[in-house]
């Protein structure tokens, strides 16, 4: 049996409409799931980046910490060949150390305010070097406070020792400000309109690196003015100011005073030993063939040294040893020139008598000294820079000296060469 | 023997000239996002015109402009503010030169508005407050009750830092989004009906400017080359290039053409005003 089904050109066409239908509305059901799915999708997208929202909100707040913390710091190698009155017996007539091994630490968490933390990692050597908090003053522009231990404002103190184009500060300049820094508090006006600085600092007056408190009452006070001309069209510029110390020593276990004349005086424990000076300062900036630089300062006064012996021991043994209050000068010039933009070539001349009132034998230990110091620059980049620096001190002849030499020459052979890389950051 | 010690020193300086002299030819350029479409076209055009020169033109703001100056790594940089005492200290430092400061644009800090704000002017001290964050609401301002939303700039900005100094005098609100380029705070500002933004005339495209016064009691300014002119504008500024050293050779050459008339006709070009 054969059966045939003859479809009929309507009914064809109802299949066709049929299909269309069922293809379409199958369509428009897949359409609808997609777009369902689609929901999903993005929702768990949307999720994810609200998500991702919250954690770059979370990392922004943590990151905004951060660049509030800066860290840099310097490390100076540095390798020194000796003179031979340097070289006292069995020492070496050269070496390699780690001069200087910092990082800083400077947290800013709002405009005006400021933490700054040092630490001095040389060899052997782990010292706090700054450790304070600036904030800029209130309803006082350009005014800021400065509380903690930091250095005291002079032109070579202040001059940062990576910065600075010879390997060692002048020699008065370590004597009246051993190092560098002090504990206290200073108010310091730098003019936005005036270009003027003013420095004030009211400190303890003994620190010299390791006195955590102050020995006596009184507070030494130091202060600083500088004024800056600027001539752009002569590409000049000239900084000059004067400063001031005034503050004293008290005499804690000995009575014996060692004054400037040599006469050797007595006085009261715990009376007050005189530190006093004034200083004047001028630096000279010239766009002269690239940058070329004299600097200088002057300063005098009366220095006075604490006596360290025991109050326990003998009259001779106190007399051998007393306290000290001299008159002082002294002062440095620096010539610096630069030689393209990697190059700096230096010349300068310190002197420093620590007593004004004699000289040669009778100065005894106490001889000046006149230091010319020769060093070159080479910046290898940002962060490196070697230095070659040859120091030539001469001192005052006295008989003194030939005991330090040992040699029975009354000039001593004490010249340095220093080779130091300096890597900054 | 002696000549040839004489040829061979001579010949070494002249090569040592040369070198520099070569040296000389490429200009590199760098520091304000403010000024880089103004620096770019007069690299351009300058280059156009002198075909052995290589003006090498990069942004990151005025800040990271004085710093690669200071480093060495750059000629000239461009700043959208003064250097800052700061700044000089370590050129000096460095380089025992205090630099050398060139003006050679000026422009209005423009307040950017979105077109369908309906506040159109402020006064200093509203411009103060509201990136301070003490105004909050554009109510407060004669517009809609709707959140201000702030955008700035990045702290290595030139722009963030004279705006602080001469407006806004404070902290800026924790609230403010930092864009990296002017470009950026206006393209924010077009896309957000309650958003406010401060930067450079040249990039005002899309936006409203607002009127600017000193106060409640002046007359309000946008920036236009009269207003600027007359220092009728209340955040009128310089914008400035600096460089180590008083300019030699080819980057004087440079800086030359950019505060004749050709380089100047550019500055109003590109939509800043000229120094003079």
């Amino acid at each position: 049996m054969k059966i045939t089904v003859k479809l009929k050109p309507l009914s064809m066409k109802k299949l066709f409409s049929f299909l269309i239908i069922s293809v379409t509305g199958l369509c428009g059901f897949s359409q609808i799931a997609m777009v369902d799915s689609l929901k999903d999708v993005i929702s768990n997208h949307e999720g994810k980046l609200n998500a991702l929202d919250d954690r770059v909100l979370v990392n922004e707040a943590d990151l905004s910490k951060l660049n509030k913390i800066k860290i840099s710091g310097y490390i100076q190698s540095q390798w020194d060949y000796y003179s031979k009155d340097l070289v006292k017996t069995n020492e070496p007539t050269n070496t390699f150390y780690i001069r200087r091994a910092r990082l800083k630490f400077t947290y800013e968490p709002a405009d005006g305010v400021k933490f700054v933390l040092q630490p001095d990692f040389s060899t052997g050597n782990l010292t706090l070097k700054d450790a304070y908090a600036v904030v800029n003053v209130p309803f006082l522009k350009d005014w800021t406070l400065w509380a903690g231990q930091f250095n005291r404002p002079d032109y070579e103190v202040e001059y940062s020792s990576s910065q600075r184009e010879v390997l060692e500060r002048s020699r008065f300049i370590r004597a009246i400000y051993p190092g560098e820094r002090e504990i206290g508090a200073k108010m310091e006006y730098i003019g936005s309109i005036i270009p003027l600085k003013f420095q004030l600092m009211v400190m303890n007056g003994d620190f010299t690196g390791t006195t955590a408190k102050d020995v006596d009452s009184k507070k030494d006070i130091m202060t600083r003015l500088v004024y800056s001309v600027k001539m752009p069209s002569a590409g000049l510029g000239i900084d000059f100011g004067v400063n001031g110390y005034f503050g004293g020593n008290r005499a804690k276990t000995n009575q014996y005073v060692l004054e400037s004349n040599g006469v050797l005086d007595s006085t009261n424990v715990g009376d007050y030993l005189k530190k006093q000076w004034y200083g004047a300062e001028i630096q000279i900036f010239a766009d002269v063939l690239g940058g070329l630089a004299l600097k200088g300062e002057y300063v005098a006064g009366t220095n006075s040294t604490p006596s360290t012996i025991s109050a326990t021991s003998t009259m001779a043994q106190k007399m051998a040893s007393p306290n000290t209050v001299m008159n002082f000068s002294g002062y440095y010039v620096y010539l610096i020139k630069n030689i393209g933009s990697k190059n700096q070539f230096v010349a300068k001349y310190d002197y420093y008598d620590p007593n004004t009132k004699l000289s040669g034998d009778a100065a005894g230990a106490n001889v000046y000294y006149k230091t010319l110091t020769l060093a070159w620059q080479y910046y290898l980049n940002d962060n490196i820079r070697i230095s070659v620096n040859y120091e030539m001190p001469q001192n005052e002849k006295s008989a003194s000296v030939k005991n330090i030499a040992g040699t029975g020459d009354t000039q001593l052979k004490d010249n340095t060469l220093g080779i130091r890389i300096q890597a900054k950051f | 023997m002696k000549s040839i010690n004489k040829t061979t020193a001579i010949l070494m300086i002249l090569t040592l000239f040369s070198g520099s002299a070569f040296a000389q030819d490429k200009i590199t350029v760098k520091g304000s996002d403010t000024m880089i479409i103004l620096a770019q076209k007069w690299a351009e055009l300058y280059m156009k015109n002198n075909k052995t020169s290589i003006i090498q033109v990069t942004g990151g703001g005025s800040g990271v402009g004085i710093t690669a100056l200071i480093n060495g790594t750059t000629d000239i940089a461009n700043a959208s503010r003064q250097m800052k005492q700061a700044e000089i200290e370590k050129l000096k430092a460095r380089y025992n030169t205090l630099g050398v400061e060139i003006r050679c644009a000026k422009d209005g800090v423009t307040i950017f508005l979105n077109e369908a704000n309906k506040v159109n002017e402020l006064t200093l001290k509203q411009l103060s407050d509201i990136y301070t964050g003490k105004i909050r609401n554009w109510k407060e301002l004669g517009g809609n009750d709707a959140e201000i939303r702030l955008y700035g700039r990045e702290n290595s900005s030139g722009t963030y830092v004279f705006f602080h100094d001469e407006v806004v005098k404070a902290d800026y609100s924790s609230d403010v989004q930092s864009l990296p380029g002017t470009a950026a705070v206006v393209n924010a500002v077009k896309k957000d009906v309650n958003g406010i933004g401060y930067g450079g005339a040249a990039y005002s495209v899309g936006v409203k400017q607002a009127l600017v016064k000193k106060d409640a009691n002046s007359k309000a300014y946008t920036p236009t080359a009269e207003s600027i002119a007359k220092n009728d504008y209340p955040i009128t500024r310089y914008l400035y290039m600096y460089l180590r050293n008083r300019p030699t050779g080819e980057t004087k050459k440079y800086i030359d053409w950019i505060l004749g008339p050709e380089g100047q006709s550019i500055v109003t070009e590109v939509g800043y005003f000229p120094v003079k």
